[in-house]
């Protein structure tokens, strides 16, 4: 009798393990809570109001974009090229923030401390040391044509930013309403929801950006595409906790061991451009926008030495761009992109689910959240 | 009602005349394990890893860039024990585990000796209890030993005064030790799930091969499955499903997630296991 009852207990135990570790498999129970009615006017204008404050949080991201690897790209690359990414970041409400990314086993880590950006690799066991103007400008320098899609890295750690800037430009192109909430990261959110007008030609559905119903900053932005139930991107804090920071996290003194250096690589991407721009007449180069909203298409040339092969053109003035940048996306182009030609000439094409990109065999570059044939459009009137 | 419980009364009452004391017959179990020269075989195998990493490491110089937590290690002696846990969990320490707990029920079995154990004054229950001992104390030695003489190599050999954390910070000694202190405490919870497991396996056979290839081989299945990207959602219930991330105790602040995670799916296995040890034992026939 007792034996059977110490079976029994046994067995309640076998049971209630095997089903703590179900309960694992579970997805957190995530029911939409009840909120306030708001109008997207007044939710808009309260995210327009509202300053992040010192927080720190997990933000996830999950990416179906479908972009190929880009070559040379760094983190920006390592976001976009697909899967789920998940970083750390804090934030001390002015402008000291840091943000940690873990690869494998090794880590990188960004450290703004107000005056320097430190940027530490593990692996490499490298810091790289930007002053502050600098910083700015090598980033806007990494970033690639198609890297306009919401994103970017520095977009990402400010979702923010990326809510005040959709929402003035998209509003007179698409409709902008809260429909129903959420919650993220244990916190209660309205939905806001930005639809594309129909005479919009977009590859996207909608963009959903779910906003904190107290602390009115962006908690998650989700990207959906026509034809697809997933959101091709989903960027949003998995974990969040407001309050004060630890100062010491925003310092960072460089390892005794570790090699610190100031970058090269952004200064001279940034720099090439605009010595070409010189020595060139046109100002061909600089991006330009053609149609406006959700159809939107980016035209830009690639520097001239960038289209050709790397070989003989040692008289160029920067054969270091062509090396980074040009060879690489034309070589990217050739084995991602499908050929294409019409009337505009002849060139590649990438088709992704939130938007297609066309390089010309003369150097031109379009690309948008379109379809393709909108980019052909664009360029036959360029 | 009543019947029952004097009936239950009796025995008890005779069981507690000559009941062996508990500390008594844990104290023999240990020392049973203690002088296996297998587990002291075992341990000493367990003791020279790290210093065999450590030393290659020092002398090449260890890999320049690339990932993993090798690259981590050079001149960075404290990041050594953890690596030699990461190193050993997966396959080594399992496997010394769940021969402690083959020796524990299923060699005594074998034996014939757990039948007399199974008439000894010694409740059931109890007697799991004393062998799930038996098999926590050889884990935490072997964990312990790995970690111990990790950081013993890292010091003398690799050399550091400090650690250089992954997130690129350093942290004094002090703080040092307790991080790899944390690897170490974590990685033996681990080990001790795996261990009550192969007690549960132990229980059911009288086979000692049997249980290491069922806890070993489990694992190997659990790793297979792992890497099929269709079962994702099965995912957090493979006891190695957060195994890799004990190197989370070397970023700066500690990434907890999936260390918190790894001890609650632990938790569980323990439960799990033990329980279903100590159900078999107690319908066990003598």
């Amino acid at each position: 009798m007792r034996r059977r009852n110490i079976a029994l207990t046994a067995s309640a135990g076998v049971a209630a393990g095997a089903l703590g570790l179900t309960s694992m498999t579970l997805p957190a129970g995530a029911q939409s809570p009840q909120l306030p009615q708001v109008s997207a006017d007044e939710l808009v204008a309260s995210v327009m109001e509202s300053d992040p404050p010192a927080l720190a949080g997990r933000i996830t991201v999950h990416n179906e974009l479908g972009l190929p690897a880009l070559p040379g790209a760094g983190e920006a690359g390592e976001l976009l090229s697909g899967g789920d990414k998940s970083m750390r970041v804090w934030y001390d409400g002015q402008q000291r923030q840091r943000i940690s990314m873990s690869n494998g086993s090794g880590e990188t880590t960004v450290v703004d401390d107000g005056n320097t950006v430190w940027k530490w690799d593990s692996a490499e066991r490298t810091v790289v040391k930007y002053s502050h103007g600098e910083s700015s400008q090598g980033e806007s320098g990494t970033k690639r044509p198609d890297a306009g899609t919401p994103a970017a890295p520095s977009e990402i750690a400010q979702p923010s930013e990326i809510a005040q800037r959709l929402v003035g430009k998209l509003r007179d192109t698409s409709t902008v309403q809260v429909d129903g909430t959420a919650s993220v990261a244990g916190r209660d959110a309205y939905e806001l929801v930005l639809t594309p007008k129909p005479n919009e030609r977009t590859k996207l559905r909608e963009v959903r950006i779910a906003v904190g119903a107290e602390s009115r900053i962006p908690l998650r932005v989700e990207v959906n595409t026509n034809g697809s139930s997933d959101p091709a991107l989903r960027a949003g804090f998995s974990e969040l906790s407001t309050g004060e920071q630890d100062a010491e996290l925003f310092q960072f003194t460089p390892p005794e061991d570790a090699k610190v250096r100031t970058p090269e690589k952004p200064e001279e991407r940034s720099s090439a451009p605009s010595r070409q721009g010189s020595s060139d007449s046109g100002d061909d180069n600089r991006p330009r926008t053609e149609g406006t909203g959700w159809d939107t298409v980016v035209l830009s040339r690639l520097p001239e030495n960038a289209m050709r092969s790397s070989a003989g053109d040692d008289e160029q003035s920067a054969p270091g761009a062509a090396e980074a940048g040009g060879t690489g996306v034309r070589a990217m182009a050739e084995r991602m992109g499908s050929p294409v030609s019409g009337s505009w000439g002849h060139g590649w094409v990438i088709n992704t689910s939130v938007g297609s990109a066309v390089l010309t065999s003369d150097g031109r570059v379009a690309a948008g959240a379109v379809p393709q044939q909108v980019l052909i459009e664009a360029l036959r009137d360029s | 009602m009543t019947g029952t419980a004097s009936r239950v009364e009796l025995p008890s009452g005779v069981r507690q005349r000559a009941s062996a004391p508990f500390g008594r017959v844990v104290g023999s179990e240990l020392s049973w394990i203690l002088h296996r020269p297998r587990n002291l075989l075992a341990l000493l195998g367990l003791a020279v890893i790290p210093v065999l990493i450590g030393t290659v490491l020092a002398i090449t110089g260890g890999p320049s860039g690339g990932t993993g937590l090798f690259s981590a290690v050079a001149g960075n002696g404290l990041v050594l024990p953890v690596l030699a846990l990461m190193l050993t969990q997966n396959l080594l320490l399992p496997l010394i585990t769940a021969m402690v707990a083959a020796d524990g029920l299923a060699g005594e079995a074998a034996n014939g000796t757990l039948r007399g154990l199974l008439l000894a004054p010694v409740g059931r229950v109890r007697l799991v209890v004393v062998k799930a001992l038996g098999v926590l104390l050889m884990v935490v030695l072997a964990v312990g030993v790995v970690a111990l003489s990790g950081v013993l190599t890292g010091l003398l050999i690799v050399g550091s005064d400090g650690l250089v954390t992954l997130s690129g910070t350093t942290l004094p000694l002090g703080e040092a030790l307790g991080r790899v202190a944390l690897a170490t405490g974590w990685c033996a919870v681990q080990m001790a799930a795996v261990g009550a497991v192969a007690l549960a396996i132990s229980a059911t056979t009288e086979h000692s091969l049997l249980v290491l290839i069922a806890t070993v081989g489990g694992l190997i299945v659990f790793g297979v499955l792992e890497a099929i990207p269709a079962l994702e959602w099965l995912k957090p219930i493979f006891i190695t499903a957060d195994w890799y991330s004990i190197s989370d105790v070397l970023s700066d602040p500690i990434r907890w997630n999936d260390l918190v995670d790894g001890l609650w799916r632990a938790g569980c296995y323990m439960l799990v296991g033990f329980s279903a040890a100590v159900a078999r034992m107690a319908t066990k026939d003598t």
